[in-house]
Formats: structure tokens, C-alpha cells, sequence
């Protein structure tokens, strides 16, 4: 290498800290969502990939959700190192089933992440999800770990606590977000749900949104907005939460529920711990700003058979 | 005679697999999908006869894990010091590095005895409970500087030039670029960038053995390096001897031209410090160089002499108590916390050879090395440093790495209840407690069921009259394992409001 050579590499290196990431500045209006008569859908059953297919067909098919073309981010939780049976992450064939149904409808690009708890590959290795999901053989999809790379800052107009946070490149630029959460217990927030499940989606040291956690996972609600929210609780964690670990932590409720309104889903959810949907309160703030329905008087609730 | 070349070649090639093998190993010393790591990734530790030695007299017992190391004893009674030349990667480097680095000095003291004098520090040390071999082994030295420093350096730089592309350039030039590191990432870069402690030091150790070449060709080996001089020692009685033993006199070429100067000052060879590079081969102009298996005639001596010996010895036996009348060795410490598998410190400090291999495997980067925290002995040791990163529940990999049994392999049920520390909650600092604000963000991440923290809802009043339902957080010690998950993601400014403390082991 000689002296010019050096300096142009140096110059190419040094580019990275000098440049400073883009920064979106989204403004998503609050309450888009069908707040009145949202639609609740539940189903009961074993087989996991058939329940998402009648869901989703009741919904109108997935075409209702994505156009060809689409690109589609589909975000479960992976958060821990657990296995199926422990039940802290999303079932992967619900995942892989939901990504089958985007790439059926034509769509350019269906990705996968979740920004994890424990470390990243372990928990997509051991929840199953890679292992599952390493069977789709096409090349518009993507398992990908959420790297700090991925993560731009976003100024929230709609923050009520927050004000800026960093969020997920893909999702915010995706034309299809879907929300895919397991139904768990939490120490904090009481149970973690679809409005919890965009923990995954933000970067930043998430552990400062804990203090202040309801009004600021409303906040982080309101740049992403899911066209779909279907909630694993086909096993879930009613203690120990939001990890379990132990088998008398799970209990089978072989039940998923789905909805275009988020806090609909949520609030329906609730319900299945025998639970309040205004004892959670991300749910009870998201409501009152009008992210969604938690009155469940007020949504149509359609049970389906498996 | 038309072979002669050949073996050479033979050499070289036998260098340049040994080489890949040892990248490969260091590549491999990372979390795969399971929880086990397919291959010996600490095999050139264990093949190391000086490993076997120091440990073997350090825990005055024999370490059953090290019996690769007979291998290369044999190897040397057969063949003599070939371990240094075909074998060794770090020999493998510098002899690469000669083509950048050239001698600069006409006539070099002879400092062979250093060698010799470093080994009897390094026996006579362990003998008496204190082994160093952690600052002159040369393969501690190599996987450590490339660990520590090199490896995240290069891959500091790399991931710099593609993340600022795929931060700023368009979509079809990222594509690119991206499909370019995908592809070095699967081969060449670690899983992600690690950062370590004592990243400096290590590099300039590392970094000076290279620049010792500037006195001379193959320095580290022939002056330095304590295994080399245990194979040379051992090499005394090989079978397989080069001739003439003296070189012939009238051109020396094969005198002049040997990288380890393996003759004395009559031109009488040292078949101890020939690493069978088989250079002089071609060297020759009458093509009278050969090797050949004959009786060992060993010489009495080799170059060092008695006083020499003496003085290396007293200092081998001096360090240790020296180490050990330190103050340091008599103080509680905050921030020993040894990984799992460890046992009490003294057995621990006497097997750990430092040679990295637990931090360079350690999933969240959470094993670093020591400085002086511990005094001389404790240095390069691991610790895990929860701020940093914290030890992964279902994680076993740095005890299956050891090469010696410092840490000893753990199952994943044994590792579970393995108790690294505990944790205690530091109150005037928890925002629970000060900022009067539900957190718990330690009790979502505590692993263990039933989790060691736990939460009391208690009614607070606040200073203005008003009151709050608050989580307020503790610690169960019984069920704490000292993980440091908790210290890990702890929100607070600075020092986390939870902190784990190693089991101390105040020895008076």
C-alpha cells in the first residue's frame, strides 16, 4: 500500500463517525385505527397453522392486509433464551405460517426480527423460530437479528413521556407492520401484550423506558401502527413472567387472538388471565388517546371454530 | 540432489495448515446453535508441553485434559524442536513478518540462555503455588492479543465501512455491500464486535514480539520463549540429527543463513536450537547437508550456565512469595467475580493458564481479563464485569473451552445452580426508591425460577402529600446465583443500583 492509497483508506474508514445517521420524522396520525366497532377475532384449537389461516381468512384473506409488491415486517417476540414449552416467545409456526400467507399474496419482501432479551442467537435458536423458520426456501424472506445499525432515531410528534426514541429502520419503512405478541405475565406492566411487543421493535436502552412504562409504550404506539395484531396464547405464562422457565409457570389455553386494533386485542387478551383490560395500564392510556378500543362492549367479538 | 528443495516445501505447507487450523479453532471459539462447541477449539493449549509442565507442578497432580501435550513431547524425542518450526502458529507469523520486518543488527548478543532462565522461573514459580505462565506462553500470548485486540479491531474497522453504507448510501448500492458482509461475516469477521479490557496491552505485547525481529530473525524463539526452550531441552535426546555437526569450512552458508543461528561460537551445531526449518538444505553447495536418525550423543550442556541456573531459580522461588506477602492478597475485592466452574481462588489462579479462550467464547463479551485489581497473579485472569455484559442462564461454553480445568465443565443443570455472587440492591440509588417510580426491569431479567428478586407493592407517601403504589424491589440471597443480569440492564446513571458481588474469600 503506499502513502496515497493509505490516506484514501483512511478517509473511506473515518467516513462512519463523521456521517450522522438519518433521522425520520414520521407523523402517524393518532387514532387511525377503526376505534369504532373494531373487529376481535378468537379461535380455539391445537393447529396452530390452521387457526392462523381461518383467522386470517375471516379477516378477508391476507389480501385485505398486504398488496403484491408489499414489503412486510412481521415482528413476534424471541425475546428470551426459552423453549417452546416454556412459552416465552411467540409459537414459530404461527410465525411461519403468517410469513407463508404474505409470500402466497405476492409480496417483495417479508422480514422477521425481534430485538431480544438474552442474547440474540440463542434465543432464536432455542424458541424455535430459527429452526422453523430456516424451512421457507424463498428468497423475499428474511429471519434477521436487530442490530444497533438498524436502529434511526425518530422524533415522536404524538409522545406524550417520550419526545425521541430510536426505532427499527425495516418496520418503519415497512408497508405491511404485523404484530404477532405472546400473552404472558409481567412483574411490571401485569401482562405483556401486542403494546408491549413493540419493546422489540425500538432500540436505545430500553431499560430507561421502565419507569413510566404504560404511557411510554403508548407513546412508542403511536409511530408503528400494525395492520394486524395476532396474539399468541396458545401456552402462556400466568407467573414468573415475562420469562418463565418452569413448567408449573405455563398454563394451555390453546387460544389465538387477532384484530386490526391493537388494544382491541389486547383488552380481549386480558380477559383470558381473568384480568381487567383497564388493570393494564398501556392498554387504559392507549385507549384514552385513542390508539384503539378497550371497551370490549363496544368491539365485535367473532369466535371461530378450529 | 533433486529432493533436497522438497522438504522444505513439506515444511512450509505443514506450516501454513497448522496455521489455518489454529485461525480456524479461533474462529470456532464462539457460540455456534449449540451448546456445545464441536471442536477442540483449545487443542493448541492442550498439545503445549509447558501448559503440562507449569500445571502439572503448580496443582502437584496431573491434569488429565492436557494429555495432547505428550504428543508433541513425543514428536520432539523423535524429530527434535520440529514443533517450533512446523507447528507453532506464532513461529508460523514470524517467519511471515520477516518479510516486512528485516534485521537491523550486524552482530546480535547471544541471549539464548533467556529462554532457559525464563522456563526455570516459570517450573520453579509453579512449584512453589504461583505460576506465570500467562506472560511469557506463547500461545497465551498469541490468542490473547488476537482476542482482545486484533480480532475487534479488524472487525471494528470492517463493520464501520458497511454500517456507514448501509446508514447512507442508496438501497442498491447497500444491497451490495451488504450481500459482501453477510458473506465475510459467515467466514472471516466474529458474530459481532467484542471490546475488552486491556486491549492495549495486549496488542503491544503481541505487537513486540513481532518487532523483536528488528534484532533478529526468529528472536522470540531463540531467545525468549519458554517452550521453545522446554522443547530444546527435551530435543537433546531426539533421534533425527542434521550432519555434518560442524559446519564445514568453506562457505558457512548454512551458518550464516539459519534463521534460529542454531551454532555455537566453534561453528559446533546445537541440534537444541535447529527448529528444522531444513533452509540449510538449500543452503549447500556440495548438497553435504542431510538429516538422519542416529543415537542421541547428547551434550553435557546446554547455554546457560550454573549460575545462571541458581539465579533463575531464586528468582522463580522468590516470586511467588513475593506475590503472596502482597497486601492485595489479604483483601475482600468487589469486583472478583470468577466465571462458572471455578473453584476456590488458589486452585483457580494455579490452573488458569490465561490464555483467553473463556472471554474470546463468552457470548455477552462478560468475561475480562483482570489487571492488577488482584495483584501480579491475578492478571489476564478472567472476571465477569456485569456492567459490561452479564453470564447467559443456559450458557455453558466457558467452561467447556478451558483447556486445563480451571473452569471446570459445568452441565446445564450444574450451571444453573452455580452460584458466581450475589446481588444486593444499592437503595439510594434504585429510582424505585429515590424517584419513588415502579422500575423493576432486574426482576423481568432474573433467570432463576423462582426469581431471586422479588417485589413488595407498598403504598409510598410522597414529599408533596400525595401517595403512590410502588414495586419495591429485593433481593432473595438464597436464590441469587450472581448471574448479573440485573446489574446488566439496571436503567440508572452510571454504576447500576444492583450490583453483584463475587464470594469473597478473605483468607485470614
Amino acid at each position: 500500500m503506499d502513502r496515497r492509497e493509505f490516506l484514501k483508506q483512511v478517509a473511506l474508514w473515518s467516513a462512519g463517525p463523521i456521517l450522522s445517521p438519518p433521522v425520520f420524522d414520521l407523523l402517524s396520525p393518532a387514532g387511525a385505527a377503526e376505534i369504532h366497532m373494531p373487529e376481535i377475532l378468537t379461535i380455539k384449537g391445537t393447529d396452530l397453522p390452521a387457526m392462523v389461516r381461518s383467522m386470517t381468512a375471516a379477516l378477508g384473506g391476507m389480501e385485505a392486509f398486504v398488496k403484491t409488491g408489499d414489503k412486510v415486517v412481521i415482528k413476534p417476540n424471541i425475546g428470551w433464551d426459552r423453549t417452546i414449552e416454556q412459552a416465552a416467545n411467540t409459537h414459530p409456526l404461527i410465525v411461519s405460517e403468517l410469513v407463508r400467507l404474505c409470500l402466497d399474496a405476492g409480496v417483495s419482501r417479508v422480514l422477521v426480527f425481534d430485538r431480544t432479551c438474552n442474547e440474540e442467537r440463542r434465543c432464536y435458536q432455542n424458541s424455535g423460530m430459527a429452526p422453523a423458520l430456516e424451512k421457507i426456501k424463498d428468497k423475499r424472506f428474511r429471519l434477521e437479528y436487530a442490530d444497533d445499525r438498524h436502529f434511526v432515531p425518530v422524533t415522536l410528534k404524538n409522545g406524550r413521556v417520550l419526545k425521541e426514541w430510536s426505532f427499527h429502520r425495516d418496520a418503519l419503512e415497512a408497508d405491511c407492520y404485523i404484530n404477532v405478541p405472546k400473552a404472558k405475565h409481567h412483574g411490571l406492566t401485569g401482562l405483556s401484550l401486542g403494546l408491549k411487543n413493540i419493546m422489540g421493535a425500538v432500540g436505545g436502552w430500553r431499560g430507561r423506558l421502565h419507569y413510566d412504562l404504560g404511557p411510554k409504550l403508548a407513546d412508542l404506539n403511536t409511530v408503528i401502527r400494525p395492520r394486524l395484531t395476532l396474539i399468541d396464547a396458545s401456552r402462556v405464562i400466568v407467573k414468573n413472567g415475562p420469562q418463565g422457565g418452569d413448567p408449573e409457570d405455563v398454563k394451555v389455553l390453546d387460544t389465538l387472538v387477532a384484530s386490526r386494533d391493537t388494544v382491541a386485542a389486547d383488552a380481549y387478551a386480558t380477559t383470558l388471565f381473568g384480568r381487567l383490560p383497564n388493570e393494564i395500564e398501556a392498554t387504559l392510556e392507549a385507549h384514552q388517546r385513542g390508539l384503539g378500543q378497550m371497551d370490549l362492549d363496544q368491539c365485535r367479538i367473532r369466535r371461530l371454530d378450529a | 540432489m533433486p529432493m533436497k528443495p522438497y522438504w522444505k516445501q513439506v515444511r512450509r505447507l505443514s506450516q501454513g495448515i497448522c496455521l489455518l487450523i489454529f485461525l480456524f479453532l479461533f474462529r470456532q471459539t464462539d457460540y455456534s446453535g449449540t451448546d456445545t462447541i464441536p471442536y477442540a477449539v483449545n487443542l493448541f493449549f492442550r498439545l503445549d508441553p509447558l501448559v503440562l509442565a507449569v500445571v502439572t507442578l503448580a496443582m502437584k497432580t496431573f491434569v488429565s485434559l492436557l494429555w495432547p501435550a505428550f504428543i508433541t513431547i513425543a514428536l520432539t524425542l523423535v524429530f527434535g524442536r520440529v514443533f517450533c518450526s512446523w507447528v507453532c502458529p506464532l513461529g508460523t507469523l514470524i517467519d511471515l513478518s520477516d518479510r516486512f520486518i528485516k534485521p537491523r543488527l550486524k552482530r546480535e548478543p547471544d541471549l539464548k540462555f533467556l529462554k532457559y532462565g525464563i522456563l526455570t522461573v516459570l517450573l520453579m514459580s509453579s512449584a512453589f503455588g504461583v505460576q506465570f505462565l500467562g506472560f511469557a506462553d506463547p500461545f497465551s500470548l498469541l490468542v490473547r492479543g488476537l482476542a482482545f485486540s486484533l480480532d475487534p479491531m479488524m472487525n471494528y474497522l470492517t463493520s464501520g465501512f458497511f454500517d456507514t453504507v448501509y446508514a447512507h448510501a442508496p438501497a442498491f448500492v447497500s444491497d451490495l455491500t451488504e450481500h459482501l458482509y453477510q458473506g465475510l461475516k459467515a467466514f472471516v469477521l466474529p458474530y459481532k464486535q467484542s471490546f475488552f479490557h486491556l486491549a492495549w496491552l495486549s496488542f503491544c505485547i503481541l505487537a513486540g514480539i513481532f518487532l523483536l525481529e528488528f534484532f533478529g530473525r526468529r528472536f522470540w524463539c531463540r531467545n525468549l520463549c519458554p517452550l521453545g526452550g522446554l522443547l530444546a531441552l527435551i530435543s537433546k535426546f531426539s533421534i533425527l540429527r542434521r550432519i555434518p555437526v560442524k559446519s564445514c569450512s568453506h562457505c558457512r552458508l548454512c551458518e550464516s543463513g539459519c534463521r534460529m543461528k542454531a551454532f555455537d561460537e566453534n561453528s559446533r551445531f546445537q541440534p537444541e536450537e535447529c527448529n528444522l526449518c531444513m533452509d540449510c538444505l538449500e543452503f549447500c553447495p556440495d548438497g553435504i547437508t542431510a538429516f538422519r536418525f542416529s543415537l542421541p550423543r547428547p551434550r553435557p550442556f546446554v547455554d546457560i550456565t550454573r549460575r545462571q541456573v541458581i539465579l533463575a531459580g531464586l528468582t522463580g522461588l522468590a516470586l511467588p512469595v513475593l506475590t503472596r506477602t502482597q497486601a492485595v492478597s489479604q483483601l475482600p475485592h468487589d469486583n472478583i467475580i470468577r466465571p462458572p466452574g471455578a473453584g476456590d481462588e488458589i486452585e483457580f489462579s494455579a490452573l488458569c493458564v490465561r490464555c483467553g479462550e473463556c472471554m474470546k467464547v463468552c457470548i455477552n463479551n462478560a468475561l475480562q481479563p483482570l489487571f492488577l485489581e488482584k495483584g501480579i497473579e491475578g492478571m489476564f485472569t478472567p472476571v465477569l464485569f456485569p456492567r459490561m455484559g452479564y453470564c447467559e442462564f443456559n450458557c455453558t461454553l466457558c467452561s467447556g473451552v478451558c483447556p486445563t480445568g480451571a473452569l471446570e465443565k459445568l452441565t446445564l443443570d450444574q450451571k444453573h445452580g452455580f452460584v458466581l455472587g450475589r446481588a444486593y440492591f444499592d437503595k439510594n440509588k434504585c429510582m424505585v426508591y429515590v424517584r419513588e417510580k415502579s422500575c423493576i426491569v432486574c426482576e423481568e431479567h432474573c433467570p432463576v425460577h423462582d426469581k431471586a428478586i422479588k417485589f413488595d407493592e407498598k403504598t409510598v407517601q410522597r414529599a408533596d402529600g400525595t401517595s403512590v403504589l410502588l414495586k419495591q424491589p429485593h433481593v432473595v440471597e438464597a436464590l441469587c446465583i450472581g448471574c448479573g443480569i440485573c446489574e446488566y440492564v439496571c436503567p440508572v446513571e452510571g454504576a447500576a443500583a444492583i450490583r453483584v458481588f463475587g464470594k469473597d474469600e478473605r483468607r485470614s
